[in-house]
């Protein structure tokens, strides 16, 4: 199952806040860990840690990334290890200080040094465009935008699209272009039938990059956050389920897509063709 | 009538605006000076406010063949009845030599200045590149192409602002701002295919995503231009 030679830097990232930035952070790098790559995933939200919470590993954390960047701890120092798998790592973020904690040098300096033991680095971006936002995407190889069907959400993915093709060091330097994904949460089929909610070829229409997948509105995220579990371990779910498509097309494999039809909706269909057949 | 879009901070001194004020033609077809004043003042005694501080340009198109006036009393008399007198436009060059020695400058105006004594060196075409933007514009993006026209082949988004000196042309769908002309070019026009533009603007003059709701727009490419001071579109 594993490939992965050179390591890859994932920003997850979105401008506006409340989409689900960290639930997807957590449920992908579990999903990347759990098929065998060594994975760490970085909280960039600097004074709004979460990540830790999302994680279930708020209990462990001694030392963060700032620490690490000002030098007063060791990487290894701050890494925590996992409870569920061996292979993933978390790099919290400091609640004590802001983002201007964060410099670029010092992120690059832990990113390079990442780089030579893990297969994968989540970066975790914090909403907003400011500095910590920027810093999360700028060493980034693949951008995975998280959307909410809704018009504020999208336009501030737009935005951020807009920087990721410019404000990112492979833009800089003139390399080829990361790789931008589309992840379109918090979905209700249900509500987008209503009129509600944008309809997924709505979002798809604005933003127009390759779509990674859709997660269906849950009961089910709101318990694992509060649990400590990523979504993604919940497998009888239909998030967990739809996170564990979407880490799988990330990696190529070729899935189709889930979660876009009204549940039940066969069953109206059925309905429908038999209204037609009396007529 | 503002140029939007160019940023503005707060040490900023001053910015060059697109502007037309309203400018009243004094055309003199007969030179005949006691006439002339005779006519002046009747004119003005029938809505002497309209005439107050009013602009005047001396437009000498008519009277072409004949010598110089006495400009000096012309400016005195439009002085003298509150008018502002601007300059000369049209005539000869002996009139212009004239009237700029009465401290009456020519205006080209559109037309063309004779003015000009030193003979005028043939320019080589200057053929500007048009700038060509083939990526989606993001929103919050700011694409200006100085001097030049734009073309953009991909879809330009709510929040993203295209800037041109000419014309603008957007082969996506379009759904930012969009400002042709910027420099003043009454001529600059926008063409696109999709229009859910946030804002149309030609050398000052617009359009906002309210004032279009009720436009008559099909499909098809659409052309918008400045017709009277009014910002049109039109189906092609």
């Amino acid at each position: 199952m594993k490939e992965q030679t050179v390591t890859k830097i994932i920003v997850i990232t979105s401008g506006k806040g409340g989409v689900g930035k960290t639930t997807t952070s957590a449920s992908f790098a579990v999903g990347l860990a759990s098929r065998g790559f060594k994975t760490a995933v970085i909280d960039f939200d600097i004074g709004l840690r979460n990540l830790d919470l999302i994680m279930g590993c708020e209990r462990r954390v001694v030392y963060d990334f700032v620490n690490v960047i000002r030098g007063e701890a060791n990487l290894n120092q701050a890494l925590i290890r996992d409870k569920h798998i061996k292979d993933l790592f978390i790099l919290p973020a400091s609640q004590t200080r802001d983002k201007d904690a964060l410099t670029l040098e010092g992120v690059s300096t832990v990113l390079d040094e990442l780089s030579k033991t893990f297969d994968y680095i989540v970066c975790d971006s914090p909403a907003g465009i400011e500095r910590g936002a920027q810093l999360a995407m700028y060493f980034a190889d693949s951008a995975i935008v998280v959307t909410n069907p809704e018009v504020s959400s999208v336009r501030d993915s737009d935005r951020m699209l807009g920087l990721l093709s410019s404000k990112t060091r492979r833009a800089e330097e003139g390399r080829e272009p990361l790789t931008e994904h589309l992840l379109l949460t918090r979905y209700s089929p249900k509500r987008v039938a209503r009129g509600d909610m944008l309809s997924l070829s709505d979002v798809n229409e604005i933003l127009a990059i390759p779509l990674l997948g859709v997660i269906p509105e849950s009961q089910a995220v709101l318990r694992a956050s509060n649990s400590g579990d990523p979504v993604i371990l919940d497998k009888e779910s239909d998030a967990g389920q739809a996170y564990m498509d979407a880490v799988g097309r990330f990696l190529g494999e070729n899935i189709p897509h889930r979660f876009i039809e009204e549940k039940g909706n066969w069953l109206k269909r059925l309905l429908n063709f038999k209204e037609k057949e009396t007529v | 009538m503002t140029v939007s879009g160019v940023a503005i901070d707060q040490n900023t001194c001053f910015q060059f605006k697109a502007n037309f004020l309203p400018c009243t033609v004094l055309q003199v077809m007969r030179y005949d000076w006691e006439a002339l004043e005779q006519q002046l003042l009747n004119t003005i005694r029938n809505a002497p406010p309209f005439f107050s501080d009013l602009p005047v340009i001396i437009d000498l198109d008519k009277i072409k063949s004949l010598g110089p006036l006495n400009f000096v009393k012309l400016k005195e008399l439009l002085v003298a009845n509150k008018m502002i007198p601007i300059g000369v436009r049209g005539g000869n060059e002996e009139q212009h030599l004239a009237a700029n020695a009465a401290g009456l400058p020519t205006l080209s105006a559109g037309k063309l200045s004779v003015a000009e004594t030193k003979p005028q060196k043939k320019e080589e075409p200057v053929v500007r590149l048009t700038k060509l933007v083939t990526t989606p514009i993001r929103s919050g993006m700011q694409v200006y192409a100085k001097e030049s026209d734009l073309i953009v082949t991909a879809a330009v988004s709510q929040g993203a602002e295209l800037l041109a000196d000419g014309n603008i042309h957007v082969y996506g769908s379009l759904r930012g701002r969009v400002l042709a002309g910027v420099q003043g070019n009454l001529q600059a026009r926008i063409y696109c295919r999709t229009l859910d533009a946030e804002l149309v603007s030609i050398a000052g003059y617009y359009l906002t995503k309210e004032d279009m709701l009720h436009s008559p727009l099909g499909d098809g490419m659409k052309q918008i231009y400045l017709e009277n001071e009014q910002v049109r579109i039109s189906v092609l």
